[in-house]
């Protein structure tokens, strides 16, 4: 697969922005757009933001967006540039742009529909079929089924250590804090998994995959609480992969502010403990989550260049980006 | 260096050992670690092999620096070289220079790769011309490239050429191969 003539390039990008938004609009959605430079970014072991004098360009736009919320916004979206920095390769960019929206009164199987829906209404404004319909599987159950690891969800990281296969244990750098310990370890497991097991696991599936019920180590900014009646403690988090690719992750929106910020906390100890920059702690956002708060929601996040790779049959995000260099 | 500074042609320190990064995909699951799977070059054997790093990981960068130098002459136990920005002179050992020995011509420039500033190794361009010194007498008209016959050239390597080719004439070759590549005209 190799690079795409400028001129379809060009044609596909303006046919999948004009079905995002055909798609949200017609869901009744807002369009916004929110700055780009912040004084603060969600704080992720994994995310460096890019640094921009005296600011920080957008990982995501989520905590501006969750921010209008709190002030009362309806039911918002946006296609925003974001920046990673350091992550390049066949399926990361340095610079890219999520689509982003966020559904009050809704929970994550809410906005994992429009994952569907939105991916379909691409697919057909660029020529293609449709998927061939979604599965979901739980995070522990397609752990224990592709690699034979039975897990609770809630082990410490000495019992992971315990659980997983010889090849797969890291060794966690030295400085890293008791109190992130966990989140490293399952960091580290779901690494191991995707690459030794999951990914491939993935790549054989006909149709599109949401992948939910995370470990609560793993919640993110996902809200735990049973999936279903009578279920154990999981985050409300799902992530949605199509050929192996993973497009979209989304959750049940956080809304506890001293919980949000003791897992900021944790993140942050994490990091310190691999050396990355420190970040700022998001009080704006913190504060607003307070007071007024965040209203009952939920939200996803789905990497536009990568939909419209899949959706062009191309094999790398390089084929079909704008940028000239 | 932060494993996230890694790129093609990074060179690595790996137990005293200077390793060069010849080709990396990165990938990342979703929320967690990044991957950097490597495929990297000893530096001084020219082995390959992979490795996997992970965000985070602290490595050692190389001290390896590359200088052009220009090749003078060579005695029983070393070849002498010539730095060509001080002029400085300095020698390298037989098993420093390996098969390069059989490319040097006289006054040829050289890249001498420098680690810790021990001299450890040297590139030559990837192709030069070289004067036939010895071969049979040419087939005149069999202009195949297929059938050969071999020949030395003026460091009194041999080499396999076409048939067609005659002493005194000029050729060029790949140094990384060790191959005929064509004949020059004068």
């Amino acid at each position: 697969m190799s690079r795409r003539p400028l001129s379809d390039r060009v044609q596909a990008w303006d046919q999948a922005l004009q079905a995002v938004r055909a798609y949200f609009r017609g869901q009744g959605l807002c369009e916004v757009l929110t700055p780009v430079r912040l004084p603060e970014v969600a704080i992720e072991p994994y995310i460096e933001p890019v640094r921009a004098q005296g600011g920080l360009l957008a990982t995501s736009p989520e905590l501006p967006m969750k921010r209008l919320l709190c002030e009362g916004a309806a039911d918002i979206f946006q296609v925003a540039p974001v920046f990673r920095a350091a992550e390049r390769g066949r399926l990361h960019s340095e610079g890219f742009h999520l689509i982003e929206w966020y559904r009050r009164d809704s929970d994550e199987r809410d906005v994992r529909a429009d994952v569907e829906r939105l991916i379909d209404a691409v697919f057909v404004a660029l020529g293609r079929a449709p998927l061939e319909g979604w599965s979901s599987a739980a995070f522990l159950p397609l752990l224990e089924s592709t690699t034979s690891i039975r897990l609770r969800g809630d082990e410490n990281a000495a019992e992971l250590e315990e659980a997983v296969p010889s090849q797969w244990r890291v060794q966690p750098p030295e400085g890293i804090p008791a109190s992130a310990r966990d989140l490293y370890a399952w960091s580290a497991l779901l690494t191991s998994w995707s690459d030794a097991a999951l990914d491939p696991w993935l790549e054989a599936q006909a149709g599109g995959v949401h992948i939910v019920d995370y470990p609560p180590a793993l919640a993110a900014l996902a809200q735990l609480g049973a999936a279903r009646a009578g279920e154990g403690v999981a985050a409300r988090r799902f992530e949605s992969y199509v050929g192996g690719i993973e497009l979209s992750n989304g959750y049940h929106e956080l809304r506890d502010a001293a919980e949000q910020r003791r897992r900021f906390e944790t993140v942050a100890a994490l990091r310190r403990g691999h050396g990355a920059p420190p970040l700022p702690m998001p009080e704006s956002f913190l504060s607003a989550l307070d007071r007024p708060g965040l209203p009952a929601c939920a939200g996803a996040a789905l990497g536009f260049e990568r939909l419209l790779m899949l959706a062009s049959g191309a094999g790398a995000l390089a084929d079909i980006s704008l940028g000239m260099d | 260096m932060d494993v996230s500074d890694l790129k093609k042609n990074a060179k690595l320190e790996i137990d005293g050992t200077p390793w060069v990064v010849t080709d990396f995909q990165f990938v990342k699951p979703g929320k967690g670690q990044g991957l950097y799977k490597c495929k990297i070059k000893n530096m001084l054997t020219g082995a390959v092999i992979d490795r996997t790093y992970r965000s985070g990981e602290k490595l050692t960068a190389a001290n390896v620096e590359s200088k052009k130098m220009q090749y003078l002459f060579s005695s029983p136990d070393s070849f002498t070289f010539m730095d060509n920005e001080t002029y400085e002179q300095i020698e390298l050992a037989h098993d420093v220079v390996g098969d390069a020995k059989f490319f040097l011509l006289d006054n040829i420039q050289c890249d001498v790769l420098l680690y810790n500033e021990r001299p450890v190794g040297v590139s030559l361009p990837s192709h030069i011309i070289m004067e036939i010194t010895e071969c049979e007498p040419g087939v005149k008209g069999d202009t195949a490239t297929n059938v050969t016959k071999t020949a030395q050239v003026e460091t009194g390597k041999e080499i396999q050429v076409p048939l067609f080719i005659k002493l005194g004439e000029r050729i060029k070759i790949d140094t990384r191969t060790g191959e005929y590549v064509e004949r020059v005209n004068k």
